[in-house]
């Protein structure tokens, strides 16, 4: 027989102490997910009380939707419902951190920027930068498998992600994977949980593959006033044997954004390894880059922690394409959004075929139907897709914010989701295809 | 179990009657892969051409609930291709092609039977390679590596089969013929790709591969350093990867696995050492030159005997000719041995080492080394003789021993072979029942009448009675690990 709300503000206070619960709805406001504010709010300290939390929702049938800091709380679908907010930030502690093994295991709420000042003292790194995301948890970064330029070199979570503990909808508190960097011990679970929106269960902790930082690093901002010397500049980087980090791609309007030289295009590369080949990177870089018609160059010294306001704004989206297609779907999505009278800022990651952008000054009744639904329609032919990250709630009301799925795989992915989360009280109807 | 003429018929319309085996002595090739441990003949082995044959063999097997055992080149070393409960082992021999070359998107579609090196010898002439380099890369195929989620010497700095996977085709244990992933490398939903990978085919059977190319590196060196004690070798891997390094690939050999290479192949690794370390550092051209004159530097101060850089390519493919080879020569050595390929964090190697040499005293046995030091990936390979009453008692429980202790440094079982029947009780060391049970469930997601690959990668209580049966404990001359 379900309990009474004063009875299950009680019982969740009971699990992580008055002082992390809140029950009152002026407390709530804050919390709200897409504009629906929860009915609790709950902060638990260790993972065995994040546990307890879950197998009190799943008694009572309370939707759950896990938090960390909040930057990628618009991604997904509004809910279908909510009730209780899971706050991750308390879990922050860095567990198991042996710098000779390159990996470090950490809880969830714990901070990128956190992890990456402990981890700097021994030169090492963990791979993930997504744009402007330092003070996002590492909880939320694996479970909406945000990436940032590094990927070119260091591939995204799924590389890096070695173990994973979490806590299924009943509360079982399941490990996946291992603590080292070899291991093929069963099904890849890990992998399964990033991306995936806390829809299966909630990260609590997680065991990661850290790299060192190399002695030297050097960044370069390329400006080019043409789609194709840009393109060919970015083809033949891509086809040499140079090794670079990063190698993004920013359009006029990102760059004014990120008050940095404006051109058309600019390409911004990064190298890192011993100071010789760092030096030698660049001038090839230069050298290419002036076969191709470039425009400026500057040196891109903390380049990237500048990008960050380049994307901000409450609508965002993320196209993923093949490769050597990007430029040309950056055009569309430009041409496209233009006609509606607004702008685009994108980032790009040329090499992986991703691209963000902020849209600005949006005719918002017109951009589901002439923008999203004709672009997805056409990125469909190549197996692309486009995500829209961060919307008014309006918007989100008419169109699904991840595109369409093809069946089969949807099929599967509903299996999945019915197999270990029956009641869905996981963040339901925010995933694909309604998950 | 038996099949019935009326099933065998079926399966024959479906991949003709070239493509059906049913002779015992056609069979018994089947009967085992390289882990001869394990035996199980299949009742009928299949040779599909075409992903819609292989859905349609798996959709006859669902319906008629009998086993469907996946295989490729059967070089594997756990007794993951071969059938325990008989059945239709399928395989993917016959798809051996390269469907598709993609530079632009630096991808290729191949079939699961292509062999692993064939696809590198096919895109080195355009700049790329195939990353995962199981040893067995020139017999073993793709989709046997996407399987077993196989590693290599190189998967140091480029990471495992699974890094490298960028979609498959599968036929699920529910008959569903379908894609996952693609070429595109960001997609909505969950990552069903990494699932299968390394699920052994229990969740699917591969019919297609698409793979991500690595672009060839600038350039590479090839370090070799001996030492007089497997401790000082073990110290210097630890201090290559505190220094920040990490080379494509860190590989030891012992002094017995020395003896039996240069026996057999003669790769010219100097004999009479306690151990030797291949250290290989690709990238660019001034990279390399600096790490590989810094690595020198470490072998040196600890206590390195001969440190030297292979001077072409000519003697660093026979070195690597000599390490991949290795455990086929130790066949020299022993008559019988266990291979484990248990996994310590790389800090621990020392102390791991310390501990291999105690157990071989304890047990009076020789315990011969070759192994993916840099990864903390061990191949002790136990040497017994079956003929001498006791000893392979004394070698198992040697193994066990072994793994006890990896696994109490906060290891893992296996760190690229694979589970199969092998491993499969082990999982119990490494997991909660909670872990096993996510699996567990997992799995019937896929197959949901538990016809894939049953009795592998999984533990199963021993009243199931999967009915594998135990067989001479050995490996046969010319495996790889």
């Amino acid at each position: 027989m379900p309990v009474s709300a004063p009875a299950l503000s009680e019982a969740i206070a009971a699990i992580v102490g008055r002082e992390h619960a809140l029950h009152d709805p002026s407390g709530l406001a804050p919390h709200a997910v897409d504009g629906l504010p929860p009915r609790w709010w709950a902060s638990p300290g260790d993972i065995e009380q994040l546990g307890r939390l879950l197998t009190l929702a799943s008694m009572e049938g309370l939707a759950v939707t896990p938090r960390g800091s909040g930057a990628a709380l618009d991604l997904g679908n509004p809910p279908r419902r909510l009730d209780l907010v899971l706050d991750c930030r308390r879990l922050d502690r860095v567990l198991e951190y042996v710098p000779e093994d390159l990996v470090a295991s950490v809880q969830a709420g714990a901070s990128l920027a956190s992890l990456e000042a402990r981890l700097g003292q021994h030169r090492q790194q963990l791979a993930l930068d997504p744009i402007g995301g330092a003070s996002r948890t590492l909880g939320g970064v694996l479970a909406t498998n945000a990436s940032g330029p590094l990927r070119f070199r260091y591939g995204t979570a799924r590389d890096l992600l070695l173990g994973v503990r979490f806590v299924q909808a009943d509360g079982t508190v399941t490990w996946g994977g291992a603590k080292v960097v070899k291991s093929v011990t069963g099904y890849e679970v890990p992998k399964l949980m990033v991306g995936a929106l806390g829809t299966l269960g909630v990260i609590g902790e997680v065991t990661l593959r850290l790299h060192p930082v190399p002695p030297a690093s050097g960044g370069w901002l390329f400006g080019f006033e043409t789609e194709t010397s840009a393109a060919g500049f970015v083809t033949e980087t891509l086809a040499s044997t140079l090794q670079p980090d990063r190698l993004s791609l920013l359009n006029d309007v990102a760059l004014r954004r990120a008050a940095q030289p404006v051109s058309r295009l600019a390409v911004a590369v990064s190298v890192s390894s011993v100071p010789e080949a760092v030096a030698s990177h660049g001038e090839s870089l230069e050298k290419l880059a002036r076969q191709h018609g470039v425009r400026s160059i500057t040196s891109g010294e903390g380049l990237w922690q500048a990008l960050a306001p380049a994307l901000d704004g409450p609508l965002a989206l993320r196209l993923a394409c093949e490769i050597g297609r990007l430029l040309p779907w950056l055009g569309q999505l430009e041409a496209r959004v233009a006609r509606l009278g607004g702008r685009i800022a994108a980032l790009g990651e040329a090499g992986n075929g991703v691209l963000r952008a902020a849209v600005l000054e949006p005719p918002l009744e017109r951009l589901a139907g002439e923008v999203v639904a004709p672009l997805r329609e056409e990125l469909g032919a190549e197996g692309g897709s486009l995500v829209v990250e961060r919307a008014p709630l309006g918007l989100k009301k008419e169109l699904d914010v991840w595109g369409s799925m093809s069946p089969g795989q949807l099929d599967i992915m509903r299996r999945l989701k019915h197999e270990f989360d029956p009641a869905g009280i996981l963040n339901p109807g925010r995933f694909v295809g309604g998950i | 179990m038996e099949l019935s003429r009326a099933f065998l018929d079926e399966l024959t319309r479906i991949v003709g009657a070239r493509g059906v085996v049913t002779s015992t002595e056609g069979r018994l090739t089947y009967e085992c892969d390289m882990h001869t441990f394990h035996k199980g003949m299949p009742d009928v082995v299949a040779l599909p051409e075409t992903a819609d044959q292989t859905a349609a063999i798996v959709r006859l097997c669902r319906r008629e609930r009998v086993p469907v055992v996946p295989r490729g080149s059967g070089t594997g070393l756990i007794g993951g291709a071969m059938a325990p409960s008989g059945g239709v082992m399928v395989g993917m021999n016959r798809m051996n092609r390269i469907l598709e070359l993609d530079l632009p998107n630096r991808c290729a579609t191949v079939q699961p039977g292509l062999i692993n090196l064939w696809l590198s010898h096919a895109t080195r002439e355009h700049g790329y390679f195939f990353a995962p380099d199981p040893s067995s890369q020139m017999v073993s195929s793709i989709g046997g590596n996407a399987s077993t989620n196989a590693g290599g010497p190189h998967c140091l700095k480029y990471g495992i089969t699974v890094n490298h996977v960028l979609g498959l085709q599968v036929v699920t244990g529910a008959g569903e013929l379908l894609w996952l992933g693609g070429k595109v490398q960001e997609r909505p939903g969950y990552d069903l790709t990494a699932l299968v990978v390394g699920a052994e085919g229990t969740l699917a059977l591969v019919t297609a591969v698409l793979v991500r190319l690595t672009h060839l590196p600038q350039g590479v060196e090839t370090v070799l350093a001996s030492f007089a004690s497997i401790e000082d070798a073990s110290e210097t891997v630890s201090a290559i990867i505190a220094e920040g390094i990490i080379p494509a690939a860190l590989e030891m050999l012992d002094e017995a696995v020395i003896r039996a290479i240069e026996e057999g192949i003669g790769a010219g690794y100097p004999k009479g050492a306690a151990a030797v370390l291949l250290i290989e550092l690709d990238g660019p051209h001034e990279e390399i030159a600096v790490q590989s004159r810094r690595v020198v530097e470490i072998c040196r101060v600890h206590r390195g005997l001969e440190v030297r850089v292979a001077r072409d390519d000519a003697e660093r493919a026979l070195l690597w000719k000599g390490r991949k080879e290795a455990a086929g020569a130790v066949g020299r050595l022993t008559p019988n041995f266990l291979l484990q390929d248990a996994v310590v964090p790389r800090s621990k190697l020392p102390r791991i080492m310390r501990e291999v040499l105690a157990i071989g005293a304890r047990h009076r046995l020789l315990i011969a080394n070759v192994f993916h030091a840099g990864d903390g990936n061990l191949h002790p390979l136990i040497c017994y003789d079956e003929r001498v009453e006791g000893e392979l008692e004394r070698a198992k429980q040697a193994n066990e021993e072994l793994l006890q202790a990896c696994i109490a440094l906060g290891g893992s079982v296996t760190g690229e072979h694979g589970v199969g029947v092998d491993k499969a009780q082990n999982l119990l060391l490494q997991f909660a029942e909670a872990d096993l049970n996510f699996m567990a469930r997992l799995r019937r997601v896929f197959d949901p009448d538990g016809i894939m690959n049953p009795g592998k990668l999984l533990p199963s209580h021993p009243a199931c009675g999967e009915g594998f049966r135990p067989r001479r404990p050995t490996l046969p001359d010319g495996a790889w690990v």
